[in-house]
């Protein structure tokens, strides 16, 4: 396997669950100005502050480091074989005994694996990465993202379907209903929005992940800033769920190909206080 | 921020009120899922003093306790929830977490005197205020086992007590 693949996408997971994007500390910063909410502005802080540390360590954000999802670009005179995706999980094995990852790979069979009777694999690495996307792109390039999602918006998160009625701002105001409730009860807000619309679950949830693994807190589309406003006008539970009016920074969205139909398929995930989670490398 | 060490008594307890912001010190224990609802089986059954557990005055907070860490999960779990009542019964004076509670829950926290405080997750922070960590029961669970940690100044806010919650509005 090649050994610089390996120690390339190691260094990436721990950059993923240990470090805050220029432009995510960028938009802690700007909350906190314009937040009045006692509670809510130490629980900014003190979410920035834990971010400087982890950084700083290069230690987990989160004591749920995450399942590993990879997220693949590739540009038109770039390869990718069988042995380069074998390395890419070896460091991904490697990342998480160096962060270190939660060892929380469950053993066993199909039903122990469901109800948690075969108990938990000691090792961090043993924790196996969701399945690859891979995504050809204009650009000459072989990038890897690695994002490390958190059980907290995996248990709020929603793919249904939306019946648009042939107008966007419909499609928008279902994501925002949606949205409230799940802001409230996910705990680890301030969140952000990340939202993939398709033509199938499948394609929904790729859009979903693609959004995460490019969404920048500084780039706003109208429709994603509209989705952030509304939720934050009705979603009053603030940073930590303690109040305030900060209970969404953001919304990551990605719109993709879309069928002759009047239903869209919208996958919803309220990412947590730390998340995306996410870092990104060129092999 | 106010400070209170464990063992917590109920004047501690009643001292406290909701939005208060506190630095927790001492001992505590942790738990989620997968052992909170053994803990209580043993605590009804009388099988804790056996393995060295006394739940007066205790704090519970709701984590894993891992290489990665510790950090809240939250708190309406399932199984999570319905420990506080009868944890509380047993003696618990503080259950550490995060998310929003139900009602029902909330009064039996009232009904014993309890309270329930939110943390913020943050792990590598929380790690530098740790000196500590065994495992007290059920070791097979991993990173579930019932564990005891001594923290220094958690930082916390209070989110219910004697029947107040931050999520009510009118708290």
């Amino acid at each position: 396997m090649d050994q610089r693949i390996i120690d390339l996408v190691c260094d990436t997971l721990v950059r993923a669950g240990s470090t805050f994007r220029p432009d995510q500390k960028e938009a802690y910063r700007r909350a906190m100005k314009t937040e009045k909410n006692e509670l809510a502005n130490w629980c900014l802080a003190t979410t920035l502050e834990n971010a400087e540390v982890a950084e700083k360590n290069r230690s987990p954000l989160c004591d749920d480091t995450g399942i590993p999802h990879l997220f693949v670009e590739i540009g038109p005179n770039r390869q990718l074989t069988g042995d380069m995706m074998a390395a890419i999980q070896e460091g991904v094995r490697q990342g998480l005994r160096t962060l270190p990852g939660r060892p929380m790979a469950i053993k066993g069979d199909d039903m122990q694996r469901l109800d948690q009777s075969g108990g938990l694999d000691e090792d961090s690495g043993a924790l196996a990465a969701a399945p690859m996307i891979i995504k050809n792109v204009d650009e000459d390039v072989l990038r890897v993202t690695v994002l490390m999602t958190g059980g907290g918006p995996a248990i709020r998160g929603i793919t249904e379907r939306v019946f648009h009625k042939h107008n966007a701002k419909v499609v928008a105001d279902e994501i925002v209903a949606r949205a409230k409730d799940r802001v409230s009860l996910l705990g680890c807000s301030p969140c952000t929005l990340a939202v993939g619309i398709g033509r199938s679950q499948y394609e929904a949830t790729a859009l979903m992940i693609e959004a995460m693994a490019k969404g920048n807190y500084d780039k706003q589309t109208e429709m994603e800033k509209y989705i952030t406003d509304e939720v934050n006008k009705v979603c009053t539970c603030g940073p930590l769920g303690l109040g305030g009016d900060t209970a969404v920074l953001a919304t990551f969205m990605k719109v993709g190909p879309q069928r002759a139909s009047g239903v869209r398929i919208v996958a919803l995930r309220p990412c947590c206080c730390f998340e995306p989670r996410c870092a990104s490398v060129e092999l | 921020m106010k400070r209170i060490t464990t063992p917590i008594t109920d004047e501690m307890v009643n001292s406290l009120n909701v939005g208060d912001m506190v630095y927790v010190s001492g001992y505590i224990f942790c738990g989620r899922d997968a052992v909170l609802p053994k803990i209580v089986r043993d605590m009804e059954e009388g099988k804790l003093a056996d393995k060295g557990i006394d739940l007066t005055g205790g704090v519970v907070f709701h984590t894993a306790v891992s290489p990665a860490g510790t950090g809240p999960t939250s708190s309406n779990k399932l199984e999570i929830e319905a420990s506080i009542e009868p944890l509380s019964k047993g003696g618990i004076k503080m259950h550490l977490g995060k998310g929003q509670l139900k009602p029902e829950t909330i009064a039996a926290l009232d009904k014993y005197n309890s309270l329930y405080a939110v943390i913020p997750p943050v792990t590598a922070l929380l790690e530098s205020k740790v000196s500590s960590r065994e495992v007290m029961a059920y070791p097979e669970e991993g990173m579930e086992a019932f564990h005891r940690l001594y923290v220094t100044d958690f930082p916390c806010v209070i989110a219910a007590v004697r029947g107040k919650s931050i999520y009510d509005k009118e708290a």
